[in-house]
């Protein structure tokens, strides 16, 4: 009974605002002063792809921890960040923290990131840093976001196979109706949608589907979960899990499904660059946010779910891992990132993505 | 005292160190060397695996190039699990298709040099530093044939050396292990070795040292071969220090006795010499018991004489002498007392003699046998004393000749009269009987012989015949 003016509500809402939100905003530049500053202090300077409201509970308990230095934020979505690290030779914070693996893997490969051990780094597992230069602080799985409204009373879909056969069910009820996130300008939608090509065999299928129904594309997941519940889309393809585990506990209606086929996991990673100047806070901050507060802060205040299954880490990766350990695919923190970031492939891909979605490209 | 003694045990042990030493480090040494070989060629044969790999992606379509590089390459790289690498795809006009562009001396002739034939791609390595890396990079040219047209593709893969190092590390390690065990089994082995080598020593001389002082048998032992001679030495001493110890108990035993007899017949007469009334006849016995211990005090000199020689025959070294002024000496010295018994003593040397030995007891030699011609020769008869060389078969003697023309020797007696206090029971003359003993000891030493022949028409010729030496004619 519930669902179906929340439907109506949401068709609507699509119709008003339209392709506006898809363009994907860039959320960069937003500095987040905090008022500390006794004249002995030091300074932090954080570039991320992680939302400021997730990340903020692990900011203002380290700041408790450490009056004297004063953090700067800035915010960016993945793939601008990566770009503005490199262009600006001269601006380079001291901590990077993002949820694009192959990028972040880039640039430490290209030599940008300082080598760092702490008890804190050796604690974690081998598949979640690199070389000592990159670390995994927070695991994501990837998940597909569905609108149950949509379902009418049809059973949730459990993986890829089941998802093409609701598509095509609910046919062009569904035209326009499915978000994606842009994987042109968004490092992370990018990244899975890699993955999903090199691992999937209903990738071709997904893609073409996809193609059929005109598909809408985000610059990220909040973006696409908020299209999901104006009702603007039913499904978001590829959506952080983190998030949209958040979003649903406030909108019971919209609901995450781990795909039973496999479920790609994503580590957020940080590392500190050479060219960092407050190396030491950068470390500090880096072994607080890897420590067992930090973990369970993110944990308890944000939806991240944590890297290291230390002690007090009931909740988070071990339990999803746990879970259903065969279905999960974490992409391997390694020199195979490299190909997700080869321009040849790139452009394959593009291709590809171009070819199946016309509608886009007008 | 062990530097002047160096032990067998720990040079032994020493050398078997050295020799383990030389031989474990150069073992060591070339572990290190194939450690490192074979981490080069494993990790080469990775990248190549890689290059080949991405080659065999990139083709020519409708005279485009398409890269569509495989994950397995990469796969194949991550198997050095902490090495940054990279990669560029460079086409036919030196222009970067993809990768990075900025690697550094890219060997372009080396790689056309190497070029594919029919398909088969030949690796080219070389090392360069990138980004602040040593980096191990592997070159390949591949040509793209299109329908009409073949294009130049230049592939080049590098990687950072730290997986290499570890695994050289590594291997090293574990032979390194090894070597360590084997040095120290080998060493435990040679130790166990030598003391088992070294124990019949050991044994030998537990057996010697539980032996009492005067317990002379001989040791029967099983020792080695080598020590055998050691043994037999050992036995052969201790069996000459056995005779020389009967020969001085007999001596001992036999002086006693010599001394005892006189000094009995003394007490005895000088007893009678009191009990005498008779003036005249005390006088007798008194002068009897001078003459008897006179003969005793001659006795006992001797007896010490000979003590005296058997010392310096262990302590003296033996000095070269000249053997006819000794005996001129001996002549000269017993010509006035010769002829206050009316003996002439004449001496006819013709040869200057050297020989090595010891004047003291040559001196004593010559002097005994020239007493003994005078003693035994009646009045104004004549001892004659000469040197002389004898040219025999097979080689030269030096003979020293003594003639008398006293009473002389029978045959039979000629066998005892050397004897320790034999004395010919027709000698009227008093003695003691150790006189030629001595001399006999005398020659002995010197490895000199006693040649005994009878004068004619009457007496004795005594000769001592000495090995040959040089000798001048004078
Ligand atoms: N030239 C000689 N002519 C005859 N008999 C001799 C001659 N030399 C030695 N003898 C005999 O040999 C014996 C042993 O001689 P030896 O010189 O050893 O003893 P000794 O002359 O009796 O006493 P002494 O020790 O005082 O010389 C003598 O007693 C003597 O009978
Ligand atoms: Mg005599």
């Amino acid at each position: 009974m519930k669902r179906l003016p929340v439907f109506f509500l949401a068709i609507l809402t699509a119709i008003v605002i339209g392709t506006a939100v898809g363009a994907g905003s860039l959320l960069a530049d937003k500095v987040l002063d905090k008022a500390v500053d006794n004249s002995t202090g030091s300074e932090l300077v954080i570039y991320g792809a992680v939302d400021r409201e997730t990340i903020k509970s692990v900011f203002s308990a380290f700041l408790e921890r450490h009056p004297q230095i004063a953090l700067k934020y800035r915010e960016f979505n993945s793939l601008d960040l990566y770009q503005y690290f490199l262009e600006h030779p001269d601006e380079r914070p001291d901590l990077m923290l993002s949820s694009a693996m192959d990028l972040q893997f880039k640039l430490v490969n290209d030599g940008y990131a300082q080598r760092y051990s702490s008890e804190h780094t050796d604690r974690l597992p081998t598949r979640s840093k690199w070389r000592d230069e990159l670390f995994g602080y927070a695991v994501e799985p990837i998940v597909i976001a569905i609108n149950t409204d949509l379902l009418a009373g049809a059973p949730l879909p459990q993986s890829r196979e089941q998802l093409l056969a609701l598509i095509r069910n609910k046919d062009h009820l569904l035209d326009e109706k499915i978000g994606l996130p842009d994987i042109k300008s968004t490092g992370i939608g990018y990244l899975t949608w890699s993955y999903d090509s090199q691992l999937s065999r209903t990738y071709e299928r997904l893609l073409e589907a996809f193609g059929i129904h005109h598909s809408r594309l985000y610059s990220d997941t909040r973006s696409m979960l908020r299209a999901l519940t104006r009702g603007e889309i039913f499904i978001a393809y590829n959506a952080l899990g983190s998030y949209t585990q958040a979003w649903s506990q406030e909108h019971p209606w919209i609901v995450p499904v781990l795909p039973t086929d496999y479920t790609t996991i994503v580590l957020r990673t940080a590392f500190i660059p050479k060219a960092s100047r407050n190396p030491a806070e950068a470390k500090t901050f880096l072994d607080f946010l890897l420590s067992d507060i930090g973990q369970q802060l993110l944990t308890e205040h944000s939806s991240l779910i944590p890297v290291s299954g230390g002690p007090g880490n009931d909740s988070g990766s071990p339990t999803l891992f746990g879970a259903s350990h065969s279905l999960l695919r974490p992409i391997p923190l390694g020199l195979e990132l490299l190909l997700q970031t080869d321009t040849a492939k790139r452009q394959l891909l593009f291709d590809e993505w171009d070819s199946a979605m016309p509608h886009l490209s007008k | 005292m062990t530097r002047a003694n160096p032990s067998i045990r720990r040079q032994l042990l020493w050398m078997t160190l050295l020799v383990l030493i030389v031989i474990n480090g150069f073992v060591a040494w070339s572990a290190n060397l194939y450690a490192n070989r074979a981490a080069r060629l494993s990790y080469d044969r990775l990248l190549l695996g890689s290059v080949l790999q991405i080659a065999e992606n990139i083709n020519s379509l409708d005279g485009n190039i398409v890269i569509d590089l495989p994950r397995s390459a990469f796969e194949t790289l991550a198997m050095a699990p902490s090495d940054r690498a990279f990669y560029s795809i460079i086409g036919p006009d030196q222009h970067v298709l993809s990768g990075y562009t900025d690697l550094p001396d890219i060997p372009f002739d080396d790689l056309d040099q190497v070029r594919d034939q029919g398909g088969q791609i030949t690796p080219f390595f070389y090392n360069g530093v990138y980004r602040g890396e040593e980096v191990r990079f592997l070159g390949v040219n591949k040509q793209l044939i299109d329908s009409n047209s073949s294009s130049d593709i230049y592939i080049v893969v590098g990687q950072t050396l730290s997986a290499r190092q570890e695994l050289a590390k590594e291997t090293n390690w574990f032979v390194l292990r090894f070597v360590m065990l084997f040095f120290a089994v080998t060493l435990l082995l040679l130790m166990f070795g030598i003391w088992r080598v070294l124990r019949p020593l050991q044994r030998l001389r537990k057996a010697i040292d539980e032996r009492s002082a005067l317990e002379l048998k001989p040791l029967i032992l099983p020792v080695p071969k080598e020590i055998t001679p050691l043994v037999n030495a050992i036995n052969r001493s201790n069996t000459q220090l056995n005779s020389t110890l009967e020969r001085l108990k007999r001596f001992t035993s036999e002086a006693a006795h010599q001394i005892r007899t006189p000094l009995a017949g003394l007490s005895s007469q000088a007893q009678n010499a009191l009990d005498e009334k008779d003036e005249t006849q005390r006088q007798q016995q008194l002068s009897h018991i001078v003459e008897c211990s006179n003969l005793l005090r001659e006795t006992v000199n001797q007896l010490l004489n000979q003590a005296t020689l058997a010392h310096r025959f262990q302590s003296q070294p033996l000095k070269s002498i000249s053997l006819d002024r000794l005996t001129k000496e001996v002549c000269r010295d017993l010509v006035v007392w010769a002829l206050q018994k009316g003996v002439e003593i004449e001496y006819s040397g013709k040869v200057e003699v050297e020989i090595d030995g010891d004047d003291f007891a040559l001196k004593q030699m010559i002097r005994n046998i020239i007493e003994n011609a005078v003693n035994y020769s009646s009045r104004q008869s004549v001892v004659e004393v000469s040197l002389h060389v004898e040219h025999g078969k097979s080689r030269d003697e030096v003979v020293l000749r003594v003639k008398d023309q006293g009473i002389g020797v029978s045959d039979e007696e000629k066998q005892h009269i050397f004897e320790r206090f034999y004395r010919s029971p027709n000698s009227q003359q008093p003695g003691t009987g150790i006189g030629l003993a001595i001399a006999k000891e005398v020659a002995e030493h010197h490895h000199a012989s006693f040649r005994l022949r009878d004068n004619t028409p009457r007496g004795l010729i005594v000769e001592v015949v000495f090995p040959p030496v040089e000798v001048t004619a004078s």
